[in-house]
């Protein structure tokens, strides 16, 4: 008996030691607010957005490469080297702007909850609480190892997506064919979909959380290449399983012509469409993932706010040790958990506007990075390569443009 | 005699510049401390120069003829004169704003990093003063130009922003990594560190400003911080060594830590290093590289100390005396034969409390508990509390004594385990 443990134990060992931090990266990504925009998508525009997710694909991989060389050769903190290059100013503004996302994002998380317990009929006034407490009691009190339970869970619960996009039988053809062929309507909800899906994948704090792990993982320049193949890998996996939510969505509802607000609401009408076993599935697929995020989310982001600041942070210190960081972290907990248990809360909105906090933030956040790993000083021969710079500034001038038109368009339909 | 004014870098930084016909010199950018301070420790800095921007030009002044004041809360800048500074100084003294602030430091006193949200500075009669670095919150609204309204907000409901300052004389190692300052003087102060202190500072240091204070360490204090360090950290710094330095750091630790790092290395760099070593050291480490890494011998310390069963007491503490071993070492002495097969083992408390004339075999312990090197290590935390031991001997397969697992090297791996397995 102790020995077959002992085994299941090397083995999860072993295949923890292979999950970098991309790929870890890569799957906190597919957090309620990114199932949320991609079914929406899906829903509502079939398989004609699908060809976002490309250049959102090459995008996350050259950000992620550039914060896993500036996490190796630094062996610092996205949060430290704005601080320490930017000043206390702009740190102070960028993180203003992080943790009001990043609470909106949380509350998303918990609306991923309380939408998919109701699924099974349970109410969000017992699934929510519950679900914060367990959270808060995993990383405050908790050891590593169920949380590593829960991660492989969670990986195994983003399959479901592809079980539930295939019951729906897709039409493969059409699905090429949008792939190739890009298309995009010029109206406001139309633009504001492109910004939510590009916003999602590469949202603001992932670039914080991904350097913080490179550095957690100890990596090196000799083993960069190990760190590119985890990253593109993490990138793909992000990008398949979004793929399929919007493949799923899309050959159903869309067809069907359902109109859907959450997540909740395409696991739902897939019920008719596509069986009551994908819709539950898909239900559970958001149960798991925001679960995850809810727990990872809180935490990263208590945890950066500390590092800029200077405040002792830490889940192996002491409440007195790092009282700021255990007050940030369980601020933002229970201020999502409150929001989401207000009778009618606008939760739609709420995560329309972190999503929105997110769309501005992340170019101000690349701008910092770029600028930072083109520092000589700082990434001595390491500094970006022509390519790098371009893709990367490209993405910055494209999401600004994306984002101004969308704030200018209103003004010409009408 | 002038009255003393206190005053925050951050209020002062962006600050116009009168002279003292009320026309205007510049705004202040930057003050720089007098760099000889680095050398004579016990010191506060003195403000030496002024960084000032006057018509896009930046240009640098000797602090001298520059006044602060406070003239109803506002500060004042006044100047009679400007001189130049040297070219010497600028480039060797320490900017405060551009080096300084937003940078990590090491807290002596609380042995943590911290980061640096404003300076206080104080004039007196001979000059003006880095009094302590502001790491506290006020510091951080201060900055950012909101301490004032929040302050005064929230002054109504009671409530004060906490301050948090670090006297200059506490403060040390400075960030400087991006800079190519030397600093070597002013580290020295980390040398009364206790070295698992410094080795946590470290971890939590960037890559090259750990490199900077590893470098600026004597070899046998490197020694004992590198024991402390986290594998991953432990490569990092021995890799960024040159082959000497590292062999003469390695040469300073025990037996069994070596063989850890080495066994992390890569083959070739491990080769290069043991040939460096001196032949005793490299001996035993290859000896030890031989243990699989899950048995007993890959964490067993080779330095023990053992004697006949016929000698004395007296003899032993002189015997002590002389070689001045380690104190780990003496968790447990023992006693072998001719052959060097453990026959038993003695505390140092049975031989201090014993008379000095007293025979080694009166005071032994015969049938000692041991352990063979090549079993796993596995049930070694068991026995250790079971028999409440410091140090176990280890044997090989002959009953020849090879060496002691000492009880730190076992929490060590028990750590190492949970953190894992967790």
């Amino acid at each position: 008996m102790f020995k077959n443990k002992k085994t299941f134990f090397r083995q999860l060992g072993m295949f923890l030691a292979i999950l970098g931090p991309g790929i870890i990266t890569g799957s906190v990504d597919n957090d309620a607010g990114g199932i949320t925009t991609y079914s929406v998508a899906g829903a509502v525009y079939g398989y004609n957005l699908l060809w976002t997710l490309v250049p959102s694909f090459i995008v996350l991989i050259v950000i992620q490469e550039m914060n896993a060389r500036m996490g190796i050769v630094t062996g610092k903190g996205l949060a430290d080297l704005i601080r320490e290059n930017a000043g206390v100013k702009i740190t102070f503004f960028i993180f203003i702007g992080l943790l009001a996302a990043d609470i909106g994002n949380t509350t998303t998380e918990f609306a991923g909850v309380a939408g998919s317990m109701e699924l099974f009929g349970v109410s969000k006034y017992i699934s929510v609480p519950i679900v914060g407490i367990l959270v808060w009691i995993l990383v405050v009190k908790g050891t590593y190892q169920i949380a590593e339970r829960i991660f492989l869970l969670f990986s195994i619960s983003l399959l479901m997506y592809v079980v539930s996009a295939v019951m729906g039988k897709p039409h493969w053809g059409e699905i090429g064919h949008a792939m190739v062929h890009p298309q995009m309507e010029m109206n406001t909800k139309s633009l504001a979909m492109i910004i939510g899906i590009i916003g999602t994948t590469i949202a603001p704090w992932m670039q914080f959380y991904m350097q913080s792990s490179v550095i957690e993982k100890g990596l090196k320049m000799k083993n960069y290449k190990y760190s590119l193949i985890d990253i593109v890998v993490g990138c793909v996996a992000t990008v398949v399983v979004a793929f399929f939510i919007i493949v799923a969505c899309a050959s159903t509802l869309h067809v069907n012509g359902v109109q859907i607000n959450e997540a909740k609401d395409a696991a739902m009408a897939l019920k008719p469409l596509a069986g009551e076993l994908a819709s539950q599935f898909f239900a559970f697929g958001l149960f798991i993932a925001s679960i995850f995020s809810a727990t990872i989310l809180p935490l990263a982001t208590a945890f950066y706010v500390c590092e800029a600041f200077g405040f002792e942070a830490g889940i192996d210190k002491k409440w007195d040790e790092a009282k700021e960081f255990y007050i940030l972290y369980t601020g933002i907990l229970i201020l999502s958990v409150i929001i989401i248990l207000i009778p009618n809360a606008p939760l739609i909105e709420i995560s329309l506007w972190s999503q929105v906090i997110n769309g501005i933030l992340l170019p101000v956040v690349l701008v910092c990075m770029i600028l930072l790993v083109n520092n000589k000083k700082i990434m001595g021969q390491y500094v970006n390569k022509p390519v790098n710079n371009i893709i990367g500034w490209g993405s910055v001038i494209i999401l600004i443009a994306l984002s101004l038109l969308l704030l200018i368009l209103p003004l010409f339909s009408k | 005699m002038k009255s003393l004014t206190t005053f925050y870098l951050s209020r002062v930084i962006g600050k116009k510049v009168y002279n003292t016909n009320g026309n205007f010199v510049g705004t202040v950018k930057d003050l720089l401390v007098d760099s000889a301070y680095l050398s004579q420790t016990s010191e506060r800095p003195l403000v030496n120069g002024i960084k000032i921007k006057c018509n896009g030009q930046f240009a640098f002044y000797s602090f001298q003829y520059f006044k602060v004041d406070k003239v109803n809360g506002k500060m004042k800048i006044t100047c009679d004169q400007l001189v130049e500074l040297s070219p010497e100084s600028i480039e060797n003294d320490l900017h405060l704003a551009s080096v300084v602030l937003d940078k990590q430091i090491v807290d002596l006193n609380g042995r943590k990093l911290v980061r640096v949200n404003d300076i206080r500075l104080a004039t007196i009669a001979n000059g003006t003063f880095a009094v302590a670095v502001d790491i506290g919150i006020e510091g951080l609204l201060r900055r950012i130009g909101i301490a004032k309204p929040i302050k005064r907000t929230l002054s109504r409901f009671h409530v004060n922003i906490p301050a948090k300052f670090i006297l200059w004389e506490d403060v040390e190692a400075i960030d400087f990594s991006n800079l190519n300052i030397k600093l070597s003087k002013s580290h020295s102060k980390l040398q009364t560190l206790h070295p698992s202190d410094l080795a946590d500072i470290m971890e939590d240091l960037g890559r090259k400003a750990s490199e900077e204070m590893f470098l600026s360490l004597d070899e046998e204090k490197a020694a004992d911080v590198l024991e402390e360090l986290e594998p991953d950290v432990q490569i990092h710094l021995i890799e960024s060594l040159s082959v000497e330095k590292a062999a003469d750091i390695l040469e300073k630790m025990p037996a069994d830590e070596i063989t850890d790092i080495l066994n992390s290395l890569e083959d070739e760099k491990a080769e290069l290093l043991l040939n460096e070593m001196e032949k005793k050291t490299s001996q035993e480490v290859r000896e030890l590289l031989v243990y699989p890494e899950n048995s007993v011998g890959s964490i067993m310390a080779t330095e023990y100390m053992s004697f006949s069963k016929d000698i004395t007491v007296n003899e032993i503490l002189n015997e002590l005396r002389d070689k001045k071993p380690e104190a780990a070492t003496l968790y447990n002495l023992f006693v072998t034969d001719e052959k060097d097969e453990l026959i038993a083992t003695f505390s140092l408390r049975d031989m201090v409390v014993s008379s000095p004339e007293t025979k080694v075999s009166e005071i032994m312990q015969p049938s000692p508990i041991f352990l063979r090197d090549d079993e796993e290590i596995d049930e070694i935390a068991e026995l250790v509390s079971k028999y409440n031991m410091l140090a176990i001997p280890v044997v090989d397969n002959d009953d020849i004594l090879q060496g002691v697992v000492v009880i730190d090297d076992v929490i060590e791996d028990l750590i190492n385990k949970r953190r894992t397995n967790k």
